[in-house]
Parts: C-alpha cells; sequence; structure tokens
C-alpha cells in the first residue's frame, strides 16, 4: 500500500468524522490537524482507533508526539512504513 | 556523565506485584525488577553512581525528567518542580511507563527491561462467565488490601466516601481488613444548609456500620481556592480531572486538618468508571463537557484505561498534604480488562459486577440510588464543581492558559505535545551528553 492510498483513507475519515466543510480551502493534508484545531484531544483517540482498525497498526506513544504524526501526510507515511514493514511488497 | 538530582519528593508507592507488596523504592538502596507490577509505583534508586529508574506499566505513578541548564539530568514525580529546578517545560518527558532502567554509568548501553501492561484482549468472548471474573476482583483486592493492612498495621485508613458503588465497596474491604476506619465525605456549602444525595447516604452509611463520620464541606471560594494547586498536582489541564482534583483538594485539606498525627491512608474508589466505561458526556446550560471518543465499548474501555498515565487527579492533591493514598482497585485491571464486550455495553454492568463482588455487603439503598458523579453534583443540586467552575468563568481554555502559565510556557499549543492521546510525552533518559 502506497502512504498516497493510506492518506486518501486518512483524509476521508478526518472530513468525515471531523466535520471538515468540503468549502474549507484551508485545510489539506499538510495542515497540521491538531495545531489548526481540526482534531481535539478526543478526536486523536478516535483517529489513532481507525488507524488501527483499518490497517491493523498500533502506533508507539513516542510517534504520537513526533512532528510527522501531525499531518495527513504524515500520518500516512508512518502508517505506509508500518503496513509495508509488516508486509511486504 | 551527568549527575542526577532529585527534586522534590517522590509519590507513595503502593505496587503490587501479585503475591506483596511494593512500598519502597527511595532515593537509595536496591530495587527488584519485578515481572509483574499493578497499582502505583516509580522510584529512582541510585546506589554510588548507579542509578535505576522504574515505573509501573500504568503509569498511576508519575516519574519525569529534564535537563536543567547546570546539565544535571533531574527527576521529579512534577514538572513544575523540574521548571523551578531550571528545565524546560517544553524538554521535560515522562519516564516511560511499564519499564525499568539501568542508567550506564560508563558510556555503554543502558539496561532496560519491559513490565508487561495489561491489555485488553482482542475479543475475550463470551466464554468466561462474569460470575468468575467478579470473584478474582474480590480475591485481589482483598489480597492488596490485606497486605496493606500487615504493612500498615497501625494506620488510621480515611475512606473516600460518595456513597456511589465503587468508593461503597472500598468502606467495605476497609471494614474487613483495617481497625480504625473513618469515612470522608464531600459536599459543597450550600446558602440554605441542605446537603447532598451524597452526603446524606455517606452518612447514612457511616451510622449503619458505626464508623466515625468525617465531613468536608466546603464553600464556592474554598473549592475554587485550589485551583493551582490541583493544575500543578494532577499535571493536568483537562476539565474533567481539574474538577476531580478540585474536590480531592478540599478532601485532603479536610482529612489532614482533622488527623492529628500517626500512620495514616487514605483509600478511594477511582477506576472502575475507566474499567466499566461508565462515563458519559455532561450538558450544562446546551454545552457539552467531558465527551468521550466515539468508539466500541472495549475500545473505549482500553483508551480509558491507557488514559489512566495522564491523570493524577487523587495521588497528586493527596500527596501535597502529604496523606498517601491507595486506589484499591488498581490491581484488579487484568481482571476487568477480561470482561466481555457485550457486558460493556450493558446498561446495568456496574451494578451487576458490583452485586456479584460485594453482594449484600453493600447496601440495597446504595444499589438502588441514582448515579450520580462528584464533578456534576446530585439530582437535586444540578451544578457541583463543574457548574462552579463555570459560572466563575473557569472554563477548558482558561484551565490551559492557567496551567501553562504555572510551568512558563508561553505557546500554549506546546500542551497538546505534552499530554496527547491519553500519554504524557515520554522517552527513557540517558547519563551520556549528547556529542
Amino acid at each position: 500500500m502506497t502512504a498516497a492510498e493510506v492518506a486518501e483513507r486518512v483524509e476521508r475519515f478526518v472530513r468525515t468524522q471531523f466535520r471538515v466543510a468540503p468549502s474549507d480551502t484551508r485545510f489539506s493534508r499538510s495542515e497540521p490537524l491538531f495545531d489548526s484545531g481540526y482534531v481535539d484531544s478526543v478526536g486523536v483517540v478516535e483517529l489513532l482507533a481507525f488507524l488501527d482498525q483499518e490497517f491493523s497498526v498500533h502506533l508507539a506513544d513516542e510517534v504520537l508526539m513526533s512532528p510527522e504524526f501531525s499531518t495527513i501526510d504524515g500520518i500516512a507515511a508512518i502508517v505506509g512504513r508500518l503496513v509495508n514493514g509488516k508486509q511486504p511488497t | 556523565m551527568r549527575q542526577v538530582r532529585v527534586v522534590g519528593k517522590l509519590d507513595c508507592n503502593f505496587g503490587w506485584t501479585g503475591t506483596e507488596l511494593l512500598l519502597g523504592g527511595g532515593r537509595t538502596g536496591p530495587v527488584q525488577m519485578p515481572g509483574t507490577l499493578r497499582g502505583a509505583y516509580a522510584c529512582v534508586s541510585s546506589s554510588g553512581a548507579a542509578h535505576r529508574l522504574v515505573r509501573d506499566p500504568l503509569g498511576l505513578a508519575k516519574l519525569f525528567w529534564g535537563i536543567n541548564a547546570e546539565g544535571e539530568l533531574c527527576f521529579s514525580a512534577r514538572p513544575w518542580r523540574l521548571v523551578e529546578a531550571g528545565c524546560l517545560f517544553t524538554e521535560i518527558q515522562a519516564v516511560p511507563p511499564g519499564i525499568a532502567i539501568d542508567l550506564s554509568t560508563n558510556g555503554g548501553p543502558d539496561q532496560a527491561q519491559e513490565i508487561a501492561a495489561p491489555r485488553r484482549a482482542p475479543d475475550p468472548g463470551p466464554g468466561r462467565p462474569i460470575e468468575d471474573i467478579a470473584r478474582e476482583i474480590r480475591t485481589t483486592v482483598d489480597r492488596y488490601c490485606a497486605a496493606l493492612a500487615a504493612a500498615h498495621p497501625d494506620a488510621r485508613v480515611f475512606v473516600c466516601l460518595s456513597g456511589g458503588l465503587d468508593s461503597t465497596g472500598v468502606a467495605v474491604l476497609a471494614r474487613s481488613h483495617f481497625r480504625d476506619v473513618v469515612v470522608v465525605s464531600f459536599d459543597l456549602k450550600r446558602p440554605d444548609g441542605s446537603t447532598s444525595a451524597d452526603r446524606r447516604t455517606a452518612a447514612r452509611l457511616a451510622s449503619d456500620w458505626r464508623l466515625p463520620f468525617l465531613e468536608v464541606t466546603s464553600s464556592e471560594e474554598e473549592v475554587l481556592s485550589g485551583l493551582d494547586v490541583a493544575l500543578r498536582e494532577a499535571i493536568d489541564w483537562r476539565d474533567f480531572n481539574i474538577h476531580a482534583a478540585l474536590v480531592n483538594i478540599a478532601l485532603a485539606s479536610g482529612i489532614a486538618g482533622a488527623h492529628s498525627g500517626g500512620p495514616v491512608l487514605v483509600l478511594t474508589g477511582d477506576f472502575p468508571n475507566e474499567y466499566l466505561v461508565d462515563y458519559h458526556a455532561e450538558v450544562v446550560g446546551g454545552k457539552t463537557y467531558y465527551a468521550l471518543p466515539r468508539l466500541s465499548p472495549g475500545a473505549l474501555q482500553s483508551t480509558l484505561v491507557r488514559g489512566l498515565e495522564t491523570s493524577h487527579r487523587e495521588i497528586g492533591p493527596f500527596q501535597k498534604w502529604r496523606l498517601p493514598v491507595v486506589q484499591v482497585y488498581a490491581p484488579a485491571v487484568d481482571q476487568y480488562l477480561a470482561l466481555p464486550e457485550s457486558f460493556l455495553g450493558e446498561p446495568q454492568r456496574k451494578e451487576r459486577l458490583t452485586q456479584l463482588i460485594f453482594g449484600d455487603g453493600i447496601p440495597e439503598y446504595v444499589y438502588s440510588r441514582p448515579k450520580t458523579r462528584a464533578q456534576v453534583g446530585d439530582t437535586d443540586s444540578g451544578a457541583g464543581v463543574l457548574g462552579l467552575c463555570l459560572k466563575h468563568g473557569i472554563d477548558s481554555p482558561q484551565l490551559r492558559r492557567r496551567f501553562a502559565d504555572l510551568h512558563g510556557v508561553d505557546d500554549l499549543s506546546a500542551l497538546d505535545r505534552f499530554i496527547r492521546a491519553g500519554r504524557y510525552r515520554a522517552s527513557p533518559p540517558h547519563l551520556r551528553r549528547a556529542p
């Protein structure tokens, strides 16, 4: 699975779960999800549960605090590495 | 190599290996690495130049580290102490839960050992009878209390009693294991002098059981005066935990004022609400507070249990008054995590499980009373500490700002990189300096 494919599914989840308006021009895959207020402290738990369920990955605590885990692109890169690490193509 | 410094006292330890208490963990003396560790336990144990760090797998005991301006490796149970010792809040980290580390003093690799964390099985399934799990819970908490009583034979034991099922269960255990038990009840002072349903139930239990009864009745001003203490000692800014900490500060202050000295323990009924997913959002003035993640009962249970690492709403406030507090249900986490998902979805799960654990040791009038939550108040007051804080403009943004002020933080977004998804920022420290 490519990072782009992961990013597409994560973006779809974030848009639906956190009600991002289609007209929101600020929102993008490189926008910081937490600092910009798209995902709050409760939402991050829902996001983690989604990643666990959708991609069967468990993110270590230190990853959660990494700068990479702040945008959809970054999250997709982390998940992509984990998925491909487990399922070599 | 860095010098090690422990800033302030670490919290009292009440670790449980399954067969024995782990109470030690001061600054000196050897520590055995336990294979199983439940309950609250953290230590920095130093012998000469060697240092061992241990932290329980749920992270109930808190242990943070940072490097101060002098280059010392500083440890403390509270981030604010590290800030006062010259560490930057943005660089403070927790010692990861569930780890025992021997810090290398010669530049070699540190020796770390993982202590297994309690985990929910993917699906415990319906095969395990609830009655068996309840029996195991009772056995675990009984053994834990028996060990506590043996280690503290002369302690006066204060039980924080709301008159709910969890705290009443703790009172049942206290009566059966300790000789000198006092029950304590918190209430907000009301202009008309009336009392809450919690207070009336606690008083009735104390009377029925012929136990001394300590009433802690605080005015609104008295409760709110504890806000800075709550933010510092509970190591949190999130409203739910801070509101609980404010109640515990009042209780701790009341107990400390009433206790004339000698050995003391405080017992509380924290955690079954997390274990049994017994929480819901509250709506006040059309606004929702204490929102929960939208997850299945099993996933929510795992999340709430995992999030206990970032709650110091009990130990923190009581420790401020030097009162050792024991969260009696802590060692039974594995049994609660074995409850099937279908059970966690039952509306009467708390009553049913408590009935199986404590039977008629808890009077019927406790089983049948409406549920209340300390932060919200009871059905006839409708306000509690949540309403009180809102009335005084102390909302979530205000709590964040004040926590940041107290920890020398200008950029509020730094808080979101300190607690995320119920965990503190964490990594193991090293004695060696970066090249």
